[in-house]
Parts: C-alpha cells; sequence; structure tokens
C-alpha cells in the first residue's frame, strides 16, 4: 500500500512545475557556480605551491640559524568547494620564528576583509536554500492540498491506514528530491574532476559521501517539517505561507541574529586590552633583558659587519673576537628567557583565540535549533573547513615551533656556538682586516687609497657571496595534519543525529496530527 | 473606482494569516535589533571614547613643540554612528584605525571587538530586516493579487463592470503597498521608539532627515518586489505556479546574486596581499637608500651628523618627502585597489534591487565602504591644513631651517622645523565630517535612479501581461 502511494505521489511530483524549476535551477547553480568555486580552489593551490616553493628556496639561503624564519602555509581544501565554512577568511600561513610567537591574527593573509559585504558563494549555500525551498513546496501541500482537491478523504475512506498514507508521501517526497540532490553531487563533482590539478583521496571521497548523506537527512527533515506544516493546515495556501515565513525565519533571521545577538551577550576584549595584556608580558621580558645586559658587557672594541640574509634578515659576516665572545655569551643567555616569555604571550594569544571561538560557539547554540544552521556547520565539519581543523594548524604550528627551536638549540649548543648569528671563524676577521683593510688604511696617495676601497669592498661583497649556506637537511619539516577523519565524526555525529532526531520528530508530530485531521 | 479596489484588497489582507505572520515578525525582529543596537552602540562609544581621549591626550602631551605636531603619529578611531541602526555596511570588517602624521599615513588597522569569526554574518539592521524580511512579504502578499482572483473567479466579475484594466492594477498596487507599509512603518516605530528612549542614542535634524530619506527609499525597494509579484501573477494561471517562480526569483535577487559578488570581484580583478604591499615598500625603500648614498639627492644628503657643515638638509628633505611620497603612493594605490575590487563585485551585483538599495542606503547614511573612502579622502585633506599650519607657525620662527619632511631626529638635530611651543588649542584636529542629506542623495542618485528604473519596467510588463491576461 505505501508503495502504491509513494509511486503515484512520485509520478505526479515529476509532472509539477515546481519539481521542474527547482530541477532546472539546481542544476543550472551547480553549472555556473561550481567552475568558479574550483577555479578559486586552483588559483589557492597554485598561490600555495608557489608559496611554499619561495620559502623552501629561502631556506637554502640560511647562513646562520638565527635567521631560520621559515613560514608554513595551510593547504587550501579542496572540499572547501562544497563548504566554505570558516576556512577561506583565515590566515593561511603563519612565521615560525621561535620568538614571535604563534599570531593571533585570524583574518586571512590577502583576503580582502571588504569583500565580506558579499556573503560567501558555495554548494551548500544552493542546498540549504534552494534544495530547503524545494522541498518545502514539495511537501506544503501533501496533506492540506489532497483535503481540498477532496481525493484524502476517497483514499481513507477505503482500507489505507493513516500512518501507511503519510509513510507512502514521505517516500514520495523523498524519491522526488533525491534527484536534484544526486543530479547536483553528480554534476558538481563532475565539473571537480574535470580539472588536472584536482585528484581526490579515499578519504576525501568518503567525506563526500558523508556530506552526501548529510544533504538527504537534511532535506528528509526539511521536508518532515514541512509535512507537518501541511497536516496542521486545512489549507495549503496556510501551510505555504506559514512555511515560507518559518523557512525564512531559519534559514537567515536566526543565523545573523544569533551571531548580532551573541557579539553583545558574549563580548570579547578590545584589541587594546588584548595588546596591553601582552605589552605586561613583553615588559617583564624587556626588564629582565635589561638585567640580564648588565652582567653581559661589552668592552667597547667590539666590531661586525653585517651581510644581507635569508628570510629578509641580515647576519655578521665578519666580527672580531670581542664581538664574538659578546654575542656567544648574549645569546646564550637571552634567548632561553625569550623563549620563555613568548611562551607567555602565546598563552595570552591563546586565551584570546579561545575568547572568539567560544563567541562564535555561542552564536552556533542560539542558531542551533534551525535545521538549516546544523545542516552546514555539519557540512563545514565534514569538508574539514570548520574551525577545528584551523584549531588543529595553529598547533601542528605550535608543535613545530618548538620543533625548530629544539633544533637550532641543539645545533648551535643552546645559542652559545658562533653558527646562531656569525660564519666567521675565530681569526677570519683579523686576517681581512691585515690583508685588505689595513693597507687601505696605511695608503697616502688619493687614488690608490679610494682603488683599494673599492678592492676591499668588492673583495667582502665576494665573500658574502661564497658564504656557504647552512646545511639544514636535517631540519625538522613542517606537515600540515588536518583532522582525523575519527575526529570529524566525532564532531559530526552529535550535528548529524541531531537532523535526524529531528526528522524523525516532525515526522512523529505530523503523524498525531495526521491522526486528528479532518479529512473533510 | 480605483478606491473601493484599494479598500478590498486592503480589507482582505487585513484579515489574512500573511499580514499578521509578518507583523508579529517585523516586530520581533525590529525589536531585537533595537535592543541589540542599543547595547552595541553603548559598547562603541564607551570604546571610541576612551580610545580618542587616549589618542588625544598623547597629542597633547607630545605636542609642546611645532616639530612634535609635525612628525608625531597620531592615531584617528572611526566613530560609532547611530545611523548604522538603519545601514551598518559591514562597518565591523572594515579598518576603523587610521594613523597619520602631517606628512605620512599608515596603513588602516583593525582595533576594536573585531572578530573575524563572525565577519560573514550580517548585522540586523534596518537594511537587513527590509531588504530580506520584507521583501519576502512582498511577494508573498503580491504572489496571487491577479491570478488568485482568477482562480476564484472574482475577476472576471471584476473586470466584467465598466472598470478598465489598469485601474484594477492601480488599485491593487496601491493596496499591496499600503499592506506592506503598515508592518515596515509599525517595525521601524518600535525599533526607533526603543533606540530614542536610551540615553546614548541621539539623532540630529540631519539624522532625522536621512532616516526618512531611507524609509522612502525602503518603500521604493519594497515596491519593486511587490509589482515583480504582480507581474508574475498576471503572467501565470495559477498561484502554485506564480509563487513558484517568485520564490526562485527572489533567491536569485536577493541571496545569490549578492553571494555570487565575492567570486566576481576576486575573479575579475586579482589584488596583491598586504605583506606583498610591504615587500615593496621594502624594495622601494632600499632603492631609495641606495639612491640617498649615491647622492641623488644631494652631496651629504645621507650624512646624520650634528654638525650642519657635515650634512646637507636640503638634500635630506628632498630624499625623505619623496620616500614619504613613495609609500604614500603605495599605501593609497593599495588601499584602492582593495575598495576598487569590492567596486568590481558591487557594479555586477547591481542587476539586483536587494545590491542597489543596500549601497544606496549605506550611500545615505554615511556609512561602509563609502564612509571608508570618504575617511580616507578627509584625513588626506586634514594633512594639508596640518601642514599648512606647521608652516605657517614656521616662518615665524627665524632659527628654523623651514625644511617641512618627516624626519623626527633631522628636525630635532637641525631644526628644520621650528622648535618654538605651541598652543594646542591652536592646533587643527581632525574631525570626520558627514555629509549633509542634499550631498547624500547626489551620490545616491544612480541608485535611485535604477530602483526607480526597476519600478516602471516591472509596473509597464506588469501593465502589458495584465491587459493580455486571460481571466477565464
Amino acid at each position: 500500500m505505501i508503495w502504491k502511494i509513494a509511486k503515484k505521489e512520485f509520478l505526479l511530483n515529476l509532472m509539477t512545475f515546481k519539481f521542474v524549476v527547482g530541477m532546472i535551477l539546481s542544476v543550472v547553480l551547480m553549472s555556473v557556480f561550481m567552475p568558479v568555486l574550483v577555479s578559486d580552489y586552483q588559483q589557492s593551490l597554485k598561490d600555495y605551491n608557489e608559496n611554499v616553493a619561495a620559502n623552501e628556496a629561502e631556506l637554502t639561503k640560511v647562513k646562520v640559524y638565527k635567521n631560520i624564519t621559515p613560514t608554513v602555509y595551510r593547504p587550501p581544501n579542496v572540499l572547501s568547494v562544497f563548504s566554505g565554512g570558516v576556512d577561506n577568511q583565515l590566515d593561511r600561513s603563519e612565521k615560525i620564528d621561535i620568538f614571535g610567537g604563534s599570531n593571533i591574527i585570524l583574518e586571512a593573509e590577502g583576503y580582502n576583509s571588504l569583500l565580506s559585504v558579499f556573503p560567501a558563494l558555495e554548494v551548500t549555500l544552493i542546498f540549504k536554500i534552494v534544495m530547503s525551498i524545494l522541498t518545502l513546496l514539495i511537501a506544503y501541500d501533501v496533506i492540506s492540498g489532497e483535503r481540498e482537491q477532496g481525493t484524502l478523504k476517497l483514499i481513507l475512506s477505503n482500507t489505507a491506514v493513516r500512518y501507511k498514507v503519510l509513510l507512502g508521501k514521505l517516500v514520495a517526497g523523498l524519491m522526488t528530491l533525491i534527484m536534484p540532490v544526486t543530479a547536483s553531487f553528480i554534476l558538481g563533482l563532475l565539473i571537480l574532476l574535470s580539472s588536472n590539478m584536482i585528484s581526490l583521496t579515499g578519504i576525501q571521497w568518503f567525506r563526500i559521501a558523508l556530506m552526501y548523506f548529510a544533504s538527504l537527512v537534511f532535506v528528509t527533515a526539511m521536508f518532515n517539517l514541512a509535512l507537518l506544516l501541511s497536516c496542521l493546515c486545512r489549507s495549503s495556501a496556510t501551510s505555504l505561507v506559514f512555511g515560507l515565513f518559518l523557512w525564512l525565519f531559519l534559514a537567515a533571521i536566526l543565523p545573523n541574529s544569533s551571531a548580532y545577538i551573541a557579539s553583545q551577550l558574549k563580548p570579547i576584549e578590545s584589541d587594546e586590552e588584548f595588546s596591553g595584556k601582552v605589552k605586561t608580558v613583553t615588559d617583564q621580558l624587556d626588564s629582565e633583558i635589561n638585567e640580564l645586559n648588565k652582567d653581559v658587557k661589552k668592552d667597547g672594541s667590539e666590531d661586525a659587519t653585517d651581510a644581507p640574509g635569508a628570510f629578509g634578515h641580515t647576519y655578521y659576516r665578519l666580527c672580531n673576537k670581542s664581538e664574538m665572545d659578546y654575542n656567544r655569551k648574549k645569546y646564550s643567555v637571552m634567548e632561553p628567557v625569550k623563549i620563555k616569555y613568548f611562551d607567555k604571550i602565546l598563552g595570552v594569544k591563546e586565551v584570546h583565540l579561545n575568547d572568539l571561538v567560544k563567541q562564535k560557539q555561542f552564536a552556533d547554540k542560539l542558531a542551533g535549533s534551525s535545521p538549516i544552521v546544523l545542516y552546514e556547520n555539519l557540512m563545514s565539519v565534514l569538508a574539514g573547513t570548520d574551525f577545528g581543523n584551523y584549531k588543529c594548524f595553529k598547533n601542528n604550528v605550535r608543535t613545530y615551533g618548538n620543533e625548530v627551536a629544539d633544533y637550532i638549540r641543539f645545533k648551535t649548543e643552546n645559542f652559545a656556538s658562533t653558527s646562531y648569528f656569525t660564519p666567521c671563524k675565530e681569526g677570519d676577521y683579523e686576517r681581512i682586516i691585515e690583508i685588505y683593510y689595513k693597507p687601505f688604511l696605511e695608503a697616502k696617495d688619493k687614488e690608490k687609497k679610494a682603488e683599494l676601497y673599492k678592492a676591499t669592498i668588492a673583495r667582502y661583497e665576494q665573500m658574502v657571496k661564497e658564504t656557504p649556506p647552512l646545511n639544514l637537511q636535517d631540519m625538522p619539516k613542517f606537515s600540515y595534519r588536518p583532522q582525523s577523519i575519527g575526529d570529524t565524526l566525532r564532531q559530526a555525529i552529535p550535528k548529524l543525529g541531531f537532523l535526524i532526531i529531528a526528522g524523525i520528530l516532525f515526522f512523529s508530530l505530523s503523524y498525531v496530527a495526521f491522526l486528528r485531521y479532518d479529512v473533510r | 473606482m480605483i478606491g473601493p479596489i484599494v479598500r478590498k484588497e486592503i480589507l482582505e489582507n487585513f484579515l489574512s494569516l500573511r499580514l499578521v505572520l509578518s507583523l508579529i515578525l517585523v516586530i520581533i525582529v525590529f525589536a531585537i535589533s533595537g535592543f541589540v543596537f542599543v547595547r552595541k552602540y553603548e559598547q562603541q562609544v564607551q570604546d571610541y571614547s576612551k580610545d580618542t581621549n587616549h589618542s588625544l591626550a598623547y597629542f597633547q602631551g607630545h605636542a609642546e613643540r611645532l616639530y612634535w605636531i609635525a612628525t608625531l603619529r597620531h592615531q584617528f578611531y572611526r566613530k560609532p554612528k547611530a545611523l548604522t541602526l538603519c545601514a551598518e555596511g559591514f562597518e565591523k570588517s572594515i579598518p576603523n584605525c587610521f594613523s597619520f602624521n602631517a606628512f605620512s599615513r599608515d596603513y588602516p588597522q583593525f582595533k576594536g571587538r573585531t572578530n573575524a569569526l563572525l565577519f560573514s554574518f550580517n548585522d540586523v539592521d534596518w537594511v537587513f530586516i527590509i531588504s530580506l524580511f520584507l521583501s519576502f512579504a512582498a511577494l508573498i502578499f503580491a504572489y496571487n493579487s491577479c491570478c488568485g482572483e482568477k482562480e476564484s473567479g472574482t475577476l472576471r466579475l471584476l473586470l466584467a463592470g465598466a472598470t478598465p484594466r489598469h485601474k484594477v492594477l492601480l488599485g491593487k498596487y496601491l493596496a499591496l503597498m499600503f499592506i506592506v507599509g503598515v508592518p515596515l512603518l509599525l517595525g521601524i516605530l518600535v525599533n526607533l521608539s526603543i533606540v530614542t528612549l536610551s540615553k546614548d542614542v541621539a539623532f540630529g535634524a540631519r539624522a532625522w532627515a536621512k532616516i526618512l530619506s531611507i524609509i522612502v527609499l525602503s518603500l521604493l525597494y519594497l515596491s519593486v518586489f511587490v509589482l515583480l509579484g504582480m507581474l508574475i501573477s498576471s503572467r501565470t494561471s495559477r498561484s502554485v505556479n506564480s509563487i513558484v517562480i517568485l520564490l526562485f526569483l527572489w533567491v536569485g535577487l536577493v541571496i545569490l546574486v549578492p553571494s555570487s559578488g565575492r567570486i566576481v570581484a576576486k575573479t575579475l580583478r586579482k589584488i596583491p596581499t598586504q605583506a606583498e604591499m610591504n615587500r615593496k615598500i621594502a624594495e622601494m625603500t632600499d632603492q631609495w637608500l641606495e639612491n640617498l648614498l649615491a647622492g641623488k639627492y644631494g652631496q651629504n644628503a645621507g650624512n646624520t651628523s650634528r654638525n650642519i657643515e657635515e650634512s646637507n638638509p636640503p638634500g635630506r628633505a628632498r630624499a625623505f618627502t619623496a620616500l614619504t611620497e613613495q609609500n604614500n603612493k603605495i599605501i593609497d594605490e593599495h588601499m584602492n585597489q582593495i575598495i576598487n575590487q569590492v567596486a568590481i563585485g558591487r557594479r555586477y551585483t547591481r542587476i539586483s534591487p536587494t545590491e542597489i538599495y543596500r549601497q544606496a542606503s549605506e550611500t545615505i547614511t554615511g556609512t561602509g565602504i563609502g564612509r571608508f573612502s570618504d575617511l580616507r579622502r578627509q584625513i588626506r585633506r586634514y594633512q594639508d591644513d596640518l601642514k599648512d599650519y606647521v608652516r605657517s607657525r614656521d616662518a615665524e620662527d627665524p632659527n628654523s631651517l623651514h625644511l617641512l619632511f618627516d624626519e623626527m631626529n633631522a628636525a630635532e638635530m637641525w631644526r628644520t622645523i621650528s622648535h618654538n611651543p605651541v598652543d594646542f588649542d591652536t592646533v587643527p584636529k581632525f574631525q570626520e565630517h558627514d555629509l549633509a542629506l542634499g550631498q547624500s542623495l547626489k551620490l545616491a542618485i544612480w541608485d535611485i535612479g535604477l530602483l526607480v528604473l526597476f519600478n516602471l519596467v516591472f509596473f509597464a510588463a506588469a501593465y502589458v501581461s495584465f491587459l493580455r491576461y486571460d481571466v477565464r
């Protein structure tokens, strides 16, 4: 019986104007927007590859350990074309500076924040808006419409029991909706895979399958919600009006109002307050450094020459013994202190970051009663574009920063080796002065002096050029480890569970309402 | 004859569920918007006063000497504006702190309580409620204005009399505008009552005039959707088909077209990142330093010896003026690129009346990206004023070298700018100027014109469709 009703409803739905328009629209939107989103991803991937290559190239120019400040990059996520989440607007790179610590800047470097005037476009937007409206339009009159036409009493005057009628309608609705959802996913995937630069891993396929499943669960929940309205209203016009206003509330007003309210009910500290906290720690560091500086005294005969190094830094190409001793002592005493303080600063930054996240989570909680918001969040978790993955990147960076610090410590005997700040060996400076600079100083003839000066400069530049870079083969490499599929599932299952429960609840309420429905 | 039609339509709709739902929801959302705005505005005013007082105190504390006035960088914070109640213009994602002195400008920054994780959410301001909610309600009111009457058979009865079609259409239009106008005006009234009762928010005459303009603009915008609803209703014979088409059109015009602006802007205009801009500044500064040392700006211009004979202050002034202009140019160019990128997206999204309305509202209230651009212009003008002030005061000092350029050390060492004390009250202070209503409307004229055009086109199309409508 269920199958008969489902078949009849399904065939009727297929012939409706709303289904045709919805189907065409979802396919057209996917065909128009997916290539643009894929091209945007490809550009991000190209930028990422170029940045990583430039960073690697810069590492080969490092002459002293002090200059090791590489930048690590977060690779773009191919699944962000399905659900962008917060991925694109958060920073994609971080400079590893054992004294600079992790930065707090959430806004992506190169992301034009002014572009926030435009809402983000992604596949989830098409699903959450177009599919949910289509679902609503298909379901709003399944009961009330049949009552108006008088066919409902005919069905129920037979042996058909009410729950079977309702189940039949649910099955028909799902059979109808599965078509645009599947068509959109297949089309989207075809466009995605038609790009040469893109190939999906097994895990990514699994995630896409989960996203597809989540989309089906979502349309089921929305269908049941509209079914409930249809069972509660006697006229399909009333059901439609209720449904549309409810949809607008759930899709647009609730999420935006929640963010608006959250920003007021859960205020975050201002940048000035945050900077003040950081400054307190840096002031403590400065005073400790000043104290230490008193112990590390110069004898006044220090001399050194600067040379351009990697990552925009300079280093001492030549320094005399006095300078060498001074720096060796200075760095061995001060660098560990700096690291200790920058760890504290990192702690302050982390607290601030957590406050920002808590505000966002509060907004999500306020809007969590909307299946549309729930679906959007679920999709970003499954795509790996939620905040959890960004946090993973931050943790990876912190771990890598510590590894680099340990590496430098190990290589420089806890910052006490001269290789930390200069490639100059003991006696080099004095020898060069003796060979090149002394004749220049002693020359009386102006022309000769100028000639010697030029030669000295040329020799120095040659020496800088010939300075061999450090062998950093054994330096730890950064690897971005996104959230594992297990962690993703742990986050996704409650959200998916809520969507399923919402669907079941709406259907149960529809059943109760339908049992009491006056079919005349 | 129009009168009875209008009355009938209004009475019919007054008893409808859609009006009750619209009224309840609109009033609730406008009330929430009002309450949250008051709280937000209070916080913003507090933060602004604190930051501005701090900045002014710093400026005043260092303003004993004329050269400090010229070379000291001070910070200006964007003032919270009460009219963001109407159109916030995504100001939360636009830099709000400007640092500059008489010569140089830094890259604008974000200060305050910004959370990038919430950048993508709209503030629930009037424009948001009207552009999204009331436009939707307008379609719900209008979708069966013609085809619904055809289905119930009343349209042929109506037209069987002596009533010409244009009067029927006009009557329906006026009635629908009235019906849409009721929740709009009631919502705004509730919102304004909440806001004006707060002690922190006060509107001047200019602000009230702008609020009134926004209300008129909103009616013009909603009229587009009412006419669109009537057009589709007079093109379809079943109201269910009409609502299907209208809903998808609404999704396209209100959600998808504005959303595609970002991707269009990013695709059509690539801009360098801030890091690339900083690299460019560093490269150009290196080049400048080479030129300085090579004597391009004069012999000894690179020397900073206390003994003025061993240095070349005029050469150094030339060099630093070149450096300042070079850096200002790079920063300005980058900011212009950023703004132009958004402008491209906005130009494209103007095919949607929602975007037109949003942009026109921002222009009238003086918020958003337009305000940001205008602030940058005002800062440039202020820098000129400050420079003129420094120049005139400097001219009074016979001991000064009268070389105005952005190097505090040189000014201190060689007295390139006067060291005379300054009366802080006479120093020009930066004050953001709000545009008068006339000027704002002038700027928004194209957008308003486009909205009028949309209205005319939809009305003409609805009229033609209705003339040819088969009422049987």
